[in-house]
């Protein structure tokens, strides 16, 4: 016997076959649905949540205002910076552990709660540099500077 | 995992109004569509009888005619998609090689809706813990569980140590109200540019959010869909399903990206701008496709959608035949009332042709090539039983064959799957297509006729462990 009609009555058989059994299927779930069909409650326009989350953030979430300073604050740079050790979230050292490029965005901003808005308070570095001279020692003020060492000083 | 935290416990007033939609039409005014139709049918039967003795054709030869005329458009159509989809999935996969990285890591909120999930959210929390990137938080919405859903995930609140930084967890717990909601929710309280929407049961690949938020980087981009991937394999239902998502869903995706109209953002997996989000008014619960729903609303406000194949989601797929059915009703007639919702965009392309374009390629796949391919198989079935023609349905089935095995070739080896996949191709179009195809085509008709349903939760067995 050939092998194209062997095949062909067994394709034939096969799609009867799933044609009965989508549609017998499908009946069955039908029925099955309707048994466990229940009527809709009206929805209210607003409803109580629950939030739970890590104590830290609380406060932020309650003073959203305080999270992003929306202008620059410009502070009189401090005569001797105070550096105090708080947990700025600065992507930099991750960066650098996953191999990543620069970031584009701004988002540090985010994360920085009431208090790390003082970070502005540290001088920057263009201002407190601006009336420095750079001389092979590192920058120093011009009133201070040894003139008369007659060192050669590269410039 | 640190659960010896302190956690503060707020009240949240969420808003759950929903967009005001038109009415749904009545089922009166169905039935009149119904009768006017079959009028109009009989009307059009009548006209071909009365001429047809005018013309050289007999009745038997007309019917001979129209048949072969239906296949031969049949194949030609089938031919034209299938070709259309792999060259524009080649071109896509051309274009993506030689993408090069961008460096841009904002922001991100992953939002995890979960409603019963008791058995899977601790693994998928802890899959989102192990994230290949820093600059994000997760966010699990309960909608009302009834199971320890919520006493799982209050147990996961808390800065948890992530892969390269520490991540903060937070859970919103409401009262039931669906998906769409508790996505809402999430959404409204995420302070991010860029949201994550997963499913609870889902579970995300470690580059899956590095390597679909540098997309965004582009200002046009305004979502990027993920590459979903069935993880509990070794049933022939779920293996079927596995290769389905690969050659039918991911295929299609990855043309319609090279486009960047990407018709569905998958529920296991879709990024969004948050700005995007807002503009389309958040996702609604109007349609039972509420990913596909809001992938139209961003699609007409001008964004652009991608697809990037390297953010996978892994997720559980229905293992019985019930589940699937449930499954594919549900998401039939979902996208069948997302074309209605937006059928002004689908006829007026001066809205947004982008749009336009998308729609009427879905009422194509979900109603007009279901009727088709039911069809096909039924001539090939009357032909064989009334005219003694067996070998033509064998022929049939080997042509489909064999384009379905080269298809899922070609798409196992670009996703670097298991080959073992390639074999079901075999039984693909004859037996798995040919079930979905039915269920679309009484969903269709349920739809038309405006038969009431529920949201249906599929069973979840646990087996998407970390």
């Amino acid at each position: 016997m050939e092998l194209i009609p062997i095949l062909s009555t067994i394709i034939l058989v096969a799609t009867i076959s799933t044609f009965l059994l989508a549609i017998g299927a499908y009946i069955l779930y039908k029925v099955r649905e309707a048994k466990g069909q229940q009527a809709s409650a009206p929805v209210p326009s607003t409803i109580r949540a629950e939030l739970l989350t890590p104590a830290e953030m609380q406060a932020e979430i309650q003073q959203p205002e305080h999270k992003i300073a929306p202008q620059p604050i410009y502070i009189e740079p401090q005569p001797v910076p105070v550096y105090q050790q708080r947990p700025v979230y600065v992507q930099q050292p991750i960066m650098q552990r996953a191999q990543m490029g620069p970031q584009y965005t701004t988002q540090p901003k985010q994360y920085a709660e009431p208090g790390y808005n003082d970070v502005k308070n540290y001088p920057q570095s263009k201002t407190d540099t601006k009336f420095l001279k750079y001389t092979s020692e590192g920058y120093v003020s011009p009133s201070k500077e040894d003139k008369t060492s007659g060192a050669l000083k590269w410039k | 995992m640190n659960t010896n935290q302190e956690i503060k416990r707020s009240t949240l007033i969420l808003d759950n109004r929903e967009p005001k939609v038109s009415e749904p039409e009545k089922e009166g005014k169905y039935l009149k569509r119904i009768l006017t139709s079959g009028l109009m049918s009989l009307v059009l039967i009548f006209v071909i009888i009365y001429t047809l003795p005018s013309t050289v054709l007999s009745l038997k030869s007309l019917i001979e005619y129209a048949t072969i005329v239906s296949l031969v458009i049949f194949l030609f159509v089938l031919l034209i998609r299938y070709f259309g989809i792999l060259l524009l999935a080649y071109l896509y996969i051309n274009e993506y090689t030689f993408k090069s990285s961008t460096g841009f890591y904002p922001f991100v909120s992953i939002i995890v809706p979960v409603y019963n999930e008791e058995k899977v959210v601790a693994d998928s929390i802890k899959s989102l813990l192990e994230l290949n990137y820093s600059n994000y938080e997760i966010i699990v919405v309960n909608d009302g569980s009834t199971d320890k859903t919520k006493e799982v995930a209050a147990q996961l609140v808390g800065y948890q140590k992530g892969r390269y930084s520490d991540i903060k967890v937070s859970l919103i717990d409401k009262p039931n109200g669906g998906k769409s909601r508790a996505l809402n929710a999430g959404i409204r309280y995420s302070k991010a540019e860029i949201v994550l929407c997963m499913d609870g049961d889902s579970q995300l690949s470690p580059d899956s959010v590095r390597l679909a938020v540098r997309h965004f980087v582009n200002p046009e981009i305004g979502a990027v869909a993920g590459n979903v991937k069935v993880i509990n394999r070794g049933k022939f239902y779920t293996d079927l399903q596995a290769l389905e998502y690969i050659e039918g869903l991911n295929m299609a995706r990855s043309a319609q990206s090279f486009v960047r109209l990407v018709n569905i953002i998958p529920g296991p997996l879709g990024l969004f701008r948050k700005k995007a989000v807002e503009e389309a008014g958040y996702y609604s619960s109007d349609t039972f496709a509420e990913d596909a729903d809001l992938t139209l609303k961003i699609l007409a406000n001008g964004w652009k959608i991608y697809y990037e194949p390297n953010s996978i989601s892994f997720t559980e797929a229905p293992a019985k035949l019930q589940q699937l059915l449930k499954q594919r009703y549900r998401w039939t007639r979902g996208i069948l009332q997302s074309i209605r919702k937006h059928k002004k965009l689908m006829v007026n392309p001066t809205i947004n042709f982008g749009d336009t374009i998308t729609l009427w390629i879905m009422f194509y796949e979900g109603l007009i090539w279901p009727v088709m391919n039911i069809m096909a198989n039924l001539f090939f079935i009357v032909a064989a039983l009334a005219f003694g023609f067996t070998s033509l349905i064998f022929f049939w089935w080997a042509g489909l064959a064999l384009l379905d095995l080269i298809t899922a070739l070609y798409c196992v080896a670009v996703e670097k799957e298991e080959f073992r996949l390639v074999w079901y191709a075999l039984v693909y179009r004859m037996f798995f297509i040919l079930v979905i195809d039915i269920c679309k085509a009484m969903s269709t008709v349920e739809e038309f006729l405006g038969i009431r349903m529920t949201w249906g939760k599929l069973e979840r067995l646990g087996t998407a462990k970390a």
